[in-house]
């Protein structure tokens, strides 16, 4: 019995080591993690990677999360395109998406759009007028564009 | 003062709900979200970011590795939940169900969502959960034989405790990376504020739909100082849940009224513990199960239990 308990600590105090183990090292991953989300200060004006429809009047209509990355996830779909930009594979990327909006019939989130041009963009706002649907837009940068020519 | 489970006995039912409760959620998880999961054997190998396990090998599971992998992953913790071979599928399906958490934020962006629930799995897995409430037991008692509840010292209640301490020091770790990466600014600034707005501005701007409540909080901004304050307190104090009773509930609740309102805000959802089977470990789960059910005799669990002991029956 006694032994069990030696041993029971021993188990413990290794179990509670390798969850610490990520914080020492500041190293996140799975299944052992610095569980780090939403840790960091965040600042107002953020810069967010997306894809976007441009219509006929030049308009910009939004995509959906489906047609922007084939996937119901955002946090997968805003990692996909943050790494395809960093990477320098956003013309790639606008294709691909170009194709899904091809296939939806031209559907946006709002209804069915005539979209002509899609474009991969990085655009600076600030979160909390964006979240109080004033106006937001501080910068806007297109990495690729892409339209049914392409 | 003593922790809950530490050095008393512990019944097999108890460890064997637990193996119920965490099969039959990661089953459900993994049947709900298996068009992400069968959707990631699609994607282009230029694209992955290995994470966990995928950085030994460095490359994405093909198509039909991967839909073998749902698909299996699926049938273990079903038949983790119904205690069938054990032995076998419990370490198994802890496996597994790591391949495909790891897979999974292998794209870009590692999700948390996932973790607890295969440290979870490990620790059921490799324990005897299947002593009790299973097809093994049914099995053994078929056969003439039982597992002696007596003779394993504390063989149920360890594992528990084990899942508890990976629960609570999970929430503290979390409590520690806001104070350590967002200093005390996390607590007394616009941190909170600007982290509900970027959720809600992420998802618009993904085409997505963001929560009503993020507008509203957004506009009583001073909402957030005071829930940012509790929501560090509640996972640097989690540790008070080992202590039973009224703490853990106490603590129980907070934390899930946190992750509600996490959802509720950011519409980010911890499936373990918003479904409060992160908690499970620490609750006695079978004396729940006898006073709804197994109080009717001809129900089947009633009969694939092990032999009672004197703290069982206490």
């Amino acid at each position: 019995m006694a032994s069990d308990r030696r041993w029971h600590g021993l188990i413990l105090a290794v179990v509670v080591g390798l969850l610490v183990l990520p914080v020492v090292l500041d190293s996140d991953g799975l299944p052992l993690s610095t569980y780090p989300m939403y840790a960091r200060q965040r600042q107002a004006e953020v810069d967010f990677v997306t894809a976007q429809g441009v219509d006929a009047d030049g308009d910009v209509v939004p995509l959906g999360l489906d047609v922007i990355g084939a996937s119901d996830d955002p946090l997968i779909v805003a990692g996909e395109l943050r790494a395809d930009v960093r990477a320098g594979r956003a013309e790639e990327r606008c294709v691909e998406i170009w194709q899904r909006v091809s296939d939806s019939g031209a559907a946006s989130r709002t209804g069915v759009v005539q979209i002509v041009t899609v474009q991969i963009v990085t655009e600076r706002h600030d979160v909390i007028e964006h979240t109080a649907d004033r106006p937001s837009l501080r910068g806007r940068t297109v990495h690729a564009e892409c339209e049914a020519a392409t | 003062m003593r922790l809950r489970g530490s050095g008393q006995q512990v019944p097999a039912e108890r460890l064997a709900a637990f193996r119920v409760v965490l099969g039959v959620f990661v089953s459900s998880y993994l049947v709900l979200r298996s068009p992400v999961f069968f959707e990631l054997g699609s994607r282009s190998a230029d694209r992955f970011e290995p994470i966990g396990v995928f950085r030994l090998i460095d490359r994405p599971l093909v198509g039909w590795v991967n839909s073998a992998m749902v698909i299996s992953g699926i049938a273990l913790a079903v038949a983790a939940a119904a205690g069938w071979r054990f032995k076998v599928v419990g370490p198994l399906f802890a496996i597994v169900l790591l391949v495909l958490s790891s897979h999974r934020s292998s794209w870009g962006q590692l999700l948390h969502f996932e973790h607890l629930m295969v440290l979870h799995a490990f620790v059921v897995g490799l324990s005897p959960a299947a002593d009790a409430w299973s097809l093994d037991a049914r099995r053994r008692s078929r056969a003439g034989r039982t597992v002696d509840a007596d003779a394993g010292g504390d063989r149920y209640g360890f594992p528990l405790l084990v899942a508890s301490v990976v629960v609570v020091t999970t929430y503290v770790i979390a409590g520690i990376a806001k104070l350590r990466y967002g200093g005390t600014g996390w607590v007394a600034g616009d941190t909170l504020r600007n982290h509900v707005a970027y959720s809600a501005s992420r998802l618009e701007l993904l085409g997505g739909w963001a929560s009503p409540a993020a507008a509203l909080v957004i506009d009583a901004g001073w909402l957030l100082v005071p829930m940012a304050a509790v929501s560090v307190l509640i996972e640097l104090v989690a540790p008070v849940a080992l202590l039973g009773g009224r703490w853990r509930n106490g603590w129980v609740i907070a934390a899930w009224l946190m992750h509600a309102g996490i959802y509720a805000l950011m519409l980010v959802g911890f499936p373990s513990p918003l479904f409060l089977v992160a908690f499970a470990p620490l609750f006695a789960l079978e004396r729940w199960w006898r006073r709804l059910v197994v109080a009717r005799a001809d129900l089947p669990f009633g009969r694939w239990s092990v032999r009672r002991g004197p703290a069982d029956r206490a």
